[in-house]
């Protein structure tokens, strides 16, 4: 008897120990398939009604309220990634400087809500996404040159190496680490040298200063 | 640089010196401090405090040693015989000297200070784990230590100025090493820019910030891997070399040589980035 319950309090000590360990370590970062939280935007911005692929069925008739997306090109609305370390949130007169032409989805809840923005001369306040630590510094401009600018690659291509392929969700969502190791990982592949190019490596940057600061 | 990338290569980090065997091909960032043009005002100074989020300690850490001024004037007194002492002040700008055989490289025990290719000599703050071997063993005596959390204990920036803070440096919290980093914030936009374009940076396209302050225009900086650049000529026209041994070869002659170029403990083999000129007149006042 005595046995069995030394082996019993041994058990529960154990299982108490380990229960103590796990609510003393931080709450993780990412999740085990790298996806960030999920992050309540003021407004549910559809990016695939804006950027998704187009559907085959919708160019048949216009009047007919279209299912597919609209293929906008990403630099449409974030218009400083290719000439700016930040890619930058569209203010939100680029929203309305279509929508005021849209009367189709005038009445829809969502640009409601948008034109009380509008109305009331407020910005949208929306809330970050991607973001990196205080110490990181990470250029968009390079990457959308190089990408897009000089090897070719489709816009959402290149965008989605890091953003994952935002054309099918409605509110961006973190698809991948957007750790060191994660960022490393790819720095360390061979590319292609691009003619413009006056380095003679194939890798990415390897060298502290030019993310960490 | 990953961790695999150093442990598989770290011959070839710790021989980024001016070896002939890794030349730099783009970019060596260098400068030169004429000392006669120096008036010592301090500006170099406030400058830097103001670019790179320096925390302003107060008189009584200043005392301790703890100040964090990554750009000094250090002041010296000759007093030899002279009818005013004042007459014997002798000053120098004084900041991290970004040698090419760093003594603090080779001794940090986390790599958190390592060489860039474009001859740097990098501080990563999130790296370190404050051990100070690097300010031990730095001969300048050019690296500084957060002795304390200056942002949120000893509030050193109070509720609005956070407003002042450049947000292209971190701001350094407890138990790491800083240092000056040739405002490497400044030459990476210039970088950037200048990849865009498809060419290297112009001489003259980036200023250090202290470069920038200074009134009588004694700091030079730039790319010494191009021939035609202000830093470039004066290196040369001076006689200085980057990979000089124990002393520049001008040095060497019989009787000295007439050239005001140096560069500071050369005979300790560090390389430094930094030549100073030599003051012409006896005294700075």
């Amino acid at each position: 008897m005595h046995r069995f319950l030394s082996l019993f309090i041994l058990l529960v000590g154990l299982f108490a120990n380990a229960a103590s360990h796990a609510a003393d370590a931080p709450p993780s970062i990412t999740t085990a398939d790298d996806l960030g939280p999920v992050v309540e935007q003021p407004i549910e911005f559809p990016h695939n009604r804006h950027a998704g692929n187009r559907d085959p069925a919708d160019a048949a008739d216009p009047s007919v309220p279209a299912k597919g997306g609209m293929e906008i090109n990403c630099m449409y609305c974030h218009t400083y990634a290719r000439r700016s370390m930040v890619s930058g949130i569209p203010p939100l007169r680029k929203c309305i400087g279509c929508h005021q032409n849209l009367p189709s989805v005038r009445d829809t809840p969502r640009i409601q809500k948008l034109f009380e923005y509008w109305d009331a001369k407020k910005a949208i306040p929306w809330k970050k996404v991607h973001d990196l630590p205080d110490f990181v510094r990470f250029n968009h401009e390079r990457h959308i040159q190089r990408f897009i600018f000089t090897q070719g690659k489709p816009v959402q291509e290149a965008c989605g190496y890091c953003h994952g392929d935002i054309k099918t969700m409605t509110v961006a969502r973190r698809q991948k680490a957007l750790s060191m190791g994660w960022c490393v990982s790819c720095h360390e592949k061979d590319h292609p040298v691009d003619a413009a190019a006056t380095k003679t490596t194939t890798h990415g940057p390897n060298d502290c200063w030019q993310c960490h600061k | 640089m990953s961790v695999s990338n150093m442990l598989e290569n770290w011959s070839k980090f710790r021989h980024m010196h001016p070896v002939d065997d890794a030349p730099y091909t783009e970019y060596k960032w260098a400068m030169s401090i004429d000392l006669d043009a120096c008036s010592g005002c301090n500006a170099c100074s406030v400058a830097c405090y103001a670019e790179n989020n320096l925390a302003v300690v107060g008189k009584e850490k200043y005392n301790a040693g703890q100040e964090m001024h990554w750009m000094r004037i250090e002041r010296y007194w000759d007093e030899d015989g002279r009818e005013f002492p004042d007459q014997g002040a002798q000053f120098i700008p004084m900041m991290c000297q970004h040698c090419e055989a760093a003594p603090c490289e080779t001794v940090c025990p986390v790599g958190a200070t390592n060489h860039t290719a474009d001859g740097l000599n990098s501080q990563v703050y999130n790296r370190c784990i404050g051990s100070r071997y690097c300010s031990a063993n730095c001969p300048f005596k050019v690296r500084y230590f957060n002795w304390y959390d200056y942002p949120t204990t000893n509030n050193v920036w109070p509720d609005e100025m956070t407003q002042q803070l450049n947000p292209d440096v971190t701001v350094r919290g407890k138990g790491v090493m800083e240092k000056c980093t040739f405002c490497v914030q400044r030459l990476e936009r210039a970088k950037n820019n200048a990849r865009t374009e498809g060419r290297l940076v112009h001489d003259g396209e980036v200023q250090t910030a202290c470069q920038q302050a200074c009134p009588t225009s004694a700091i030079s900086f730039g790319n010494l891997v191009e021939p035609e650049s202000k830093v470039a000529k004066q290196w040369a026209h001076q006689q200085v070399e980057l990979a000089a041994k124990d002393a520049q070869a001008k040095d060497e002659q019989e009787g000295g040589s007439d050239l005001r170029g140096y560069r500071i403990f050369e005979e300790l083999r560090a390389y430094p980035s930094v030549m100073y000129l030599e003051r012409v007149r006896e005294s700075a006042i």
